[in-house]
This record gives structure tokens, sequence and C-alpha cells, in this order.
């Protein structure tokens, strides 16, 4: 059986090869990884400009995948597709279908705020609030009515120690966020994501700010965290993409102003060491335009 | 060579000048009036006509809450419609004729709101001379500043934490909410207290709506009352009244000065104050 | 999308606040409007723009105050505008470090100063002196446009500020790479390209210049003649207003009010010259940063 999950064809591109169905979000792996997003078709347009065209794709659960590709090619905007972010770009228009666990988020009756809550996203910079350690990651569960001390106490403990910051900070927990490092501060943003108990965390290059051993810390975590998690991370750097996911998805432009496409879909290990379509294997070993 | 010489000089000369015109105001006003403005006698004493020695205790509790009055309607309705403007509406008309409605009356002369106050608060809607009356005129005057600078306040507020709040599911209320209208509060409470200080020392759209002189400290918000600044006025004019005029006014002034620039340093202090808490170095 | 209820509502409560300005407007302009109609049909346009003002014998014209507006604003821009750029140029080129910030407060609190304040500074102190000095009576356009062009500086000199401050850096340094002096820098390319920002802000300091009120009043005389000389006593519209809005009825009162229609036209005409000059927005100048 293949290993390739998605690759670029003609008419409509070969997907999901290896999956047992192939209708719903039901499907699984050969290691019985259901399937948390389903993509189908999926075009991104910002106005007149397309951004994204035809994108085919299912995200498993309990797995990190990651996209990359050159910057340019609507990683990112691939990224904000999941939870709607894009939303909030004036003119943004988005055709074909993105299921989440079988329903069509772009769905007119389909609840924004909730999706969010799904599915929670990690920036490029550290963003957090400029409120104290605390308050930034009892925000979410205050959001969703939590007003009891001691359960909001517990939910920022244990979203700290998922987060593998517990230690660093359980003596600063009233102090303001910003004065943690920038590492710290990336890794309070995951806990503020964790504490709103999403099922899907997408990371838009999470380390891209952050120094080396920052970043190794974050990629650790991320090997912890999805056992219980769904995760999507965007990244520049291929050796975070080797080391760190599952699968992993190939974006490219053809040139400037054109829309950027699914190049090819599959294990990690397959598309760093056996690519099969020839412009990721020059992407990857960097004999690229 | 000479040329760039001779520009040097006089640009220093010309900020030099203004700083010498700045001490110049602040050292003659209180020359005349400092010793007045600081006795407790003359700031909490009761007015006087015909007779020496009068305070100015009414007036200063009528400055001081002509602006809670104020402050309690065109903050509320400032801040409004600067979240209106940062956050919600679309580039088009109805923005465009916002603005220019702002701006138009932030040009319009306080004398202006003044009779217009009289005509439609004080006559038209029956309030009198009152603090209200005042209030609502000197609501009008500010709204333009107060949503200007909170709209300045809200629009500093890095994007990056509206995603954030976004992404956790907030609506955009929510968000705005819980997190641009707290990290945006130190600039608007700036705002606010140079407001105080614009209230304070409004004169021209206070005569014809609130009032001039009073002897009793006015508790009703629909009481005539007298701020200082508009008493100040009634002593330069009705002065042969009072005896001692010169000596009331001048220490008027002095307190009302003193008041202003100590609301200008408290405004900066507490925005600093306010930004350290939140954990910004500056 | 938006689901109708509270987010709603909300959105449309803070329409209903901002639009409380334009309606704001509106009504100052009815009202205003409405109160001189009886100065127009009954003592005619010809009458209200005369040159006498004796309601005694049904002389209702205001040339007299409009002359008196424009001749203290011409003279407080003229005296105010060179200091103002002088402090402008000084802030953003040549202050010390240390010492940008005493300045920079320096515009901030003289626009702080209560114009009444400011009025009582005239009367006790320039007025006398001018008086000492030149002769006549001391108060008229003279003592007016020394308190405007004080009124006026911290505006003019706020706002031209931030448009010197908006020249690019490189401008500047191509300049300097070119061998020219400071001065040479400031006159050929510093101020042509900050041109129409000084431009507005002259423009604001004029329309600060015509509103005042207080400070005017209490320096400009008060007489409702032409003035003789530079020392004679006059009125401006302002002051004319303020002084006799109290004690007057019918259609000399009608006509108080004319005179202020004729203020706020000044107003609007006044924005609309700046948004011309600046683009677009009307600058503010950040005098209460």
């Amino acid at each position: 059986m293949s290993h390739v999950l998605a690759r670029e064809g003609e008419e409509r591109p070969l997907l999901r090869v290896g999956l047992r169905s192939q209708k719903s979000g039901t499907g699984v792996d050969e290691e019985g990884h259901g399937v948390k997003f389903r993509l189908q078709g999926l075009c991104l347009y910002y106005g007149k400009d397309k951004i994204l065209e035809d994108i085919d794709l299912d995200i498993l659960e309990h797995r990190i995948t990651a996209v990359i590709g050159p910057s340019g090619c609507g990683k990112s905007s691939f990224l904000r597709c999941l939870n709607r972010m894009n939303d909030l770009v004036e003119g943004c228009r988005v055709e074909g279908r993105a299921l989440l666990d079988g329903a069509d988020i772009y769905h007119r009756d389909y609840d924004v705020t909730s999706l969010r809550r799904k599915v929670g996203m990690v920036f490029q910079k550290p963003n957090p609030f400029p409120k104290t350690v605390y308050e930034n990651v009892a925000f979410g569960p205050r959001l969703y009515g939590i007003r009891d001390r001691d359960i909001l106490d517990g939910i920022v403990e244990m979203s700290l120690r998922r987060a593998a910051l517990w230690e660093e900070v359980r003596d600063k927990l009233r102090q303001p966020a910003l004065a943690l490092s920038g590492g710290q501060q990336q890794r309070l943003c995951i806990a503020r994501v964790l504490a709103v108990e999403p099922e899907v965390v997408l990371l838009d290059e999470p380390c891209s700010a952050l120094d080396p051993i920052a970043t190794q810390r974050i990629e650790d975590l991320l090997a912890e965290l999805k056992e219980s998690y769904t995760i999507v991370i965007v990244t520049h750097n291929m050796q975070q993409a080797a080391r760190v996911s599952d699968y992993t998805a190939f974006f490219m432009i053809k040139g400037q102003g054109d829309p950027g496409r699914l190049v090819e879909y599959g294990e990690t290990g397959m598309i760093f060491t056996n690519p099969a379509d020839e412009r990721t294997e020059r992407y990857i070993t960097g004999r690229f335009g | 060579m000479g040329a760039d010489r001779a520009a040097t000089v006089s640009i220093w000369s010309a900020a030099l000048a203004a700083l010498a015109i700045l001490l110049f105001i602040i050292g003659a006003i209180l020359w005349n009036g400092l010793g007045t403005a600081l006795s407790p006698s003359f700031v909490f004493g009761k007015p006087q006509a015909m007779r020496e020695g009068g305070g100015i205790w009414p007036m200063v509790v009528s400055s001081v809450y002509l602006s809670v009055l104020t402050l309690a309607l065109v903050i509320p309705l400032g801040v409004g419609a600067a979240v209106y403007m940062a956050e919600f509406a679309r580039a088009g008309r109805l923005a465009r004729l916002v603005r220019f409605g702002a701006d138009s009356l932030s040009a319009v002369p306080s004398v202006v709101f003044g009779v217009f106050g009289m005509v439609v608060f004080v006559i038209y809607l029956g309030l009198g001379y009152s603090l209200l009356a005042g209030a609502l005129t000197l609501t009008l005057l500010n709204l333009p500043t107060v949503a200007r600078a909170s709209e300045e306040a809200i629009r500093a507020v890095p994007q990056s934490y509206r995603e954030a709040a976004l992404s956790m599911g907030c609506t955009r209320w929510e968000m705005v909410k819980k997190v641009v209208l707290p990290v945006a509060q130190p600039g608007i409470t700036t705002g606010a207290v140079l407001t105080v200080g614009r209230i304070v020392g409004e004169s021209a759209a206070v005569i014809y709506t609130v009032g001039l002189f009073v002897r009793k400290v006015p508790w009703s918000p629909f009481a005539p009352a007298a701020p200082m600044a508009a008493n100040i006025w009634h002593m330069y004019t009705e002065g042969a009244l009072v005896p001692d005029w010169f000596r009331v006014a001048s220490g008027e002034a002095a307190f009302l000065l003193l008041s202003v620039l100590a609301l200008n340093m408290a405004a900066r202090m507490l925005a600093a104050f306010l930004r350290r808490k939140m954990g910004y170095s500056a | 999308m938006a689901p109708i209820g509270k987010e709603w509502l909300v959105r449309k409560a803070l329409l209903v606040m901002a639009l409380v300005m334009v309606f704001g407007l509106a009504l100052v302009i009815f009202f205003i409007a409405k109160e001189s109609l009886p100065a127009f049909t009954e003592a005619g346009p010809a009458n209200l723009f005369g040159s006498t003002w004796d309601p005694g014998s049904g002389r209702y014209g205001m040339l007299v105050f409009l002359t008196g507006t424009v001749t203290t604003t011409a003279g407080g821009l003229l005296l105010g505008t060179p200091l103002a750029l002088g402090l402008a140029l000084f802030l953003t080129q040549m202050a010390p470090r240390r010492s940008r910030p005493l300045f920079g407060r320096v515009v901030e609190l003289l626009a702080g100063v209560p114009s009444i304040v400011l009025g009582w500074l005239g009367f006790t102190i320039l007025v006398p002196w001018i008086r000492k000095v030149g002769g006549g009576s001391g108060s008229g356009i003279l003592a007016a446009s020394i308190i405007l062009a004080v009124m006026a500086l911290p505006t003019i000199a706020a706002i031209s500020r931030d448009a010197i401050e908006a020249v690019p850096d490189s401008y500047l340094q191509a300049a300097y790479s070119m061998g020219a002096t400071r001065w040479q820098t400031i006159r050929r390319v510093l101020l042509p390209a900050a041109r129409p920002g000084i431009l507005a802000a002259v423009i604001l300091g004029a329309g600060r210049a015509i509103g005042e009120t207080m400070a005017v009043a209490m320096v400009i005389g008060p007489a409702s003649v032409f003035p003789t000389s530079l020392t004679s006593p006059t009125h401006t519209l302002t002051t004319k207003i303020l002084v006799e809005m109290g004690e007057s009825t019918g259609v000399q009162r009608s006509s108080l009010f004319a005179m202020s229609l004729v203020l706020l036209l000044l107003a609007m005409a006044m924005v609309l010259l700046v948004r011309r000059v600046s683009g677009s927005r009307m600058p503010e100048g950040s005098v209460h940063a």
C-alpha cells in the first residue's frame, strides 16, 4: 500500500490512499487514526486574488501534520482556513468543503466561535495578553463561563504543566506575562490554548522567533501533546518538519500571483527520503529556484 | 555656513522663547494668586458680595461636579463611538459621515456651543441654568476629542491580541470587552483625565448654560452653579460688587492653573503606571 | 452569519453612539440657524453684513466684528507661526536627546492653559504694559494678537511636528550625504516634504484663533467700532456674542445668532480646507498624547 496520501494529479487528485472509508470524516489509516479534518477542493480567495487552489487533504487525529513550502505558497493562509481566521481578512472567500469530524465548518449554520474553541491556534510571534500569567491561561475558561476559583486554579496548573511551563512560572503566576522570556511566552500561549481543551491545535511557525534551546523545548512538547490532540504545524524549517511530524504536506506556487497548490502529502519519512514528486525533492534537498 | 548658523540660533531661540512663555504664564499667574490660592479660608470659604474676604468653595464644587457629570456622559459615548469606528465600521459612506461630524464638531468655537446649549438645554428643554445643561453642552463639545483619543488608543492595540482572542472563540464584542478595551485602557484613562482639564478650564460654553456666580454649594444637578473659570469672568465684568474682586480672580486663576497642570502631570504618570502594571517596559 | 442577538444589539448601540456626533452637529446647525432666522428676515442680509452696529437705530452690521476676528487671527498667526515652526523644528531636528521630553512637555502644558487664565494674564499684565509702552488704551488688536499667538502656538507646533516626523529619514540622509548643511536640508528637503501637514497646522491654528473667546474678550476693548490703531478697543465675533448674548432680545439677539452661524460655517469651511490640504483626515497633533 502506498504511503502517499495525496498527489497533485490530472483531473481530481488521487487522495486518501490507505484510508478505509472515503465518504465522511470517519476514515482511519492503517494505524487506526481517524480523519479529523477532511478538505475537499478547497479554494481560498482574497478579493480577486486566488490564494489557494483545489486543496484535497485529510488530517489525521492524534498525529502531527507539518505543512512546508517556500514562502508565499499559502501555508499560513491554509492553516487559517482550518479555524476560519481568514474570515477577518476583508474580501475573503472560501470554496470547496472543509469538514471537521464530518461537519462543514464553512456551512452557514456552523458556529465560528465553537469551531475556534475546538481548533486552537498558536501564532508566529508569542502574543500573550498584557495581563498576568494566570490571567492569560484563565482567559479561555473564563470566556466559557467558569468562575469558580478552585476550578480555575486547577485548569491553570494543569494547562501550564501540559505546556511544560509550570515549574518555571509557579511562583510567577501573578506577574505580567510580558516579563517572561520569548520561549516561555510561546509556551504560555500554548498553555492558554490548552486551557480551552481544544481537539486540534494549529501552530503557525511557532518557533520562528525563538532561539534553538527554546525551539527544542517546544518540539519536545509537541511530541507529548499529540497523544491528546491533533496537531497541524506550519514551518519554514524542514529539519523541524522532519523531526516532529508524522505527516508532511508540501505546498508550492508556480510563480508570482499564482495560487498555492498542494504538491505532495504523505508520511513524513517517505516525503523526506523518497518523495514522489520531483519538485518536492528539489525543495527538500535545497535545489530550488 | 552663515545661514546654517543663523538658522540654528533662530530655531534654538524659538524653542527657548516657547519655554520662557510657559514659565512666564505660570510665574505671573502664581505670583499674583498663589498666596490666595493656597489659603484654606479662600478655597473652602464662602463667597462674599459687598465685602472682602470671600472664598470660592461653591465654585470649586461646581467645577468638580460639572466634570463628574460630563465625564459620566462623554466617556461612555466617546469610547462607544471609538469602538464602533475602530472595530466594527467598514470603510464607507457611514464612516465618512461620522468622521466629518466629529471633525466639524471639534472645530466649532466653544462660545457657539454655549449659545446652542442655552437655546436647547436651558430654554427649550427647560433645564434652566444648571449643571446638567452645562454637562450636556460640554459632552457635545468634548465628544470628538474623547472619541478620537480613544480610537487612537484602541487602534494602537496590537493586532496579534485580537487574533489570539478570536482564535480562542471570542465573539467580536467579547474580544473588545475582554482584550481590546483593557489593553487600551491606559490611553483611554489618560484621555479622560485630560478631558477633566478641558472641562475645568472651559468658560465660554459654561457661562450661558451653568451660570457665573452662586453663594451656596450646588447639590442638585438641576441647580445653577458657577465653575471657577466662569466665575473669573464674572469677577472681571461685575467686579464692582466685590471689593476684593482682583484678589479673588487672581486666586481663582492660580488655583485653576495649578489644577490643570496637576491634571496634565497626573494623566502622564497614570498612563505610565498603568502600562507598567501590564508589563510593558515604558 | 452574525447571529441576531447580543452581538447584533451591541453593534447597533455602538453605531448609535458614533452617530451622536453627526446628530449633534446637525442639531447645532439647525438651532443656530433657526435662532438667526429673524435677523435675516427682519433686518436683512445687507443690514447684517453692514458696517454699523447700533441696535438703537436698527443697525445690526457685523462687519466690525468680522474685521476684528480676521485681523486678530492674522496677527496671531503672524506672531505665532514662526515661533511654532521653530519649536517644531527644534523638537524634531535639534533638541538634544535629553531635553526633548522637556520641550515636548512645554507644548502639552501650553495647550492645557485655560483660555480664561490667559485672558486674566493679558488683562492684568499685557494690557497695562502695552498702555505704558505704546500708549492708547492698551487693549485692542495688538494685545489680542499676542494672546492668540500663544493660544495657537501649541496647536501649530504639535501638528507641524507630526508632519515633520512623518518625512522619511531616507530623504534627510540623501540630502546630508550630498553635503547639504542642516539648514539646507531643512529648507530644501524637510519643509517642502512636510508642507501639506504644516499648512494644515496653520489652518487649524487659525481655527483655534477664530474661535477663541475668553482670552480675547479680556484684552480686546471692548467697543463696537472699527479700531483706529493697533491699540484701540474693538470687538471680534466671539467676544461680541459673549458680551451681549445675556442682555439682548429680539432682532439684536437673533443677529448674535447670525454671527454664531458665521462662525459655525467658518469652522466647517476650515475642516474642508484642512482635509483638502492634508489629503485625508483632519490631523490633531499629539498635543494630548
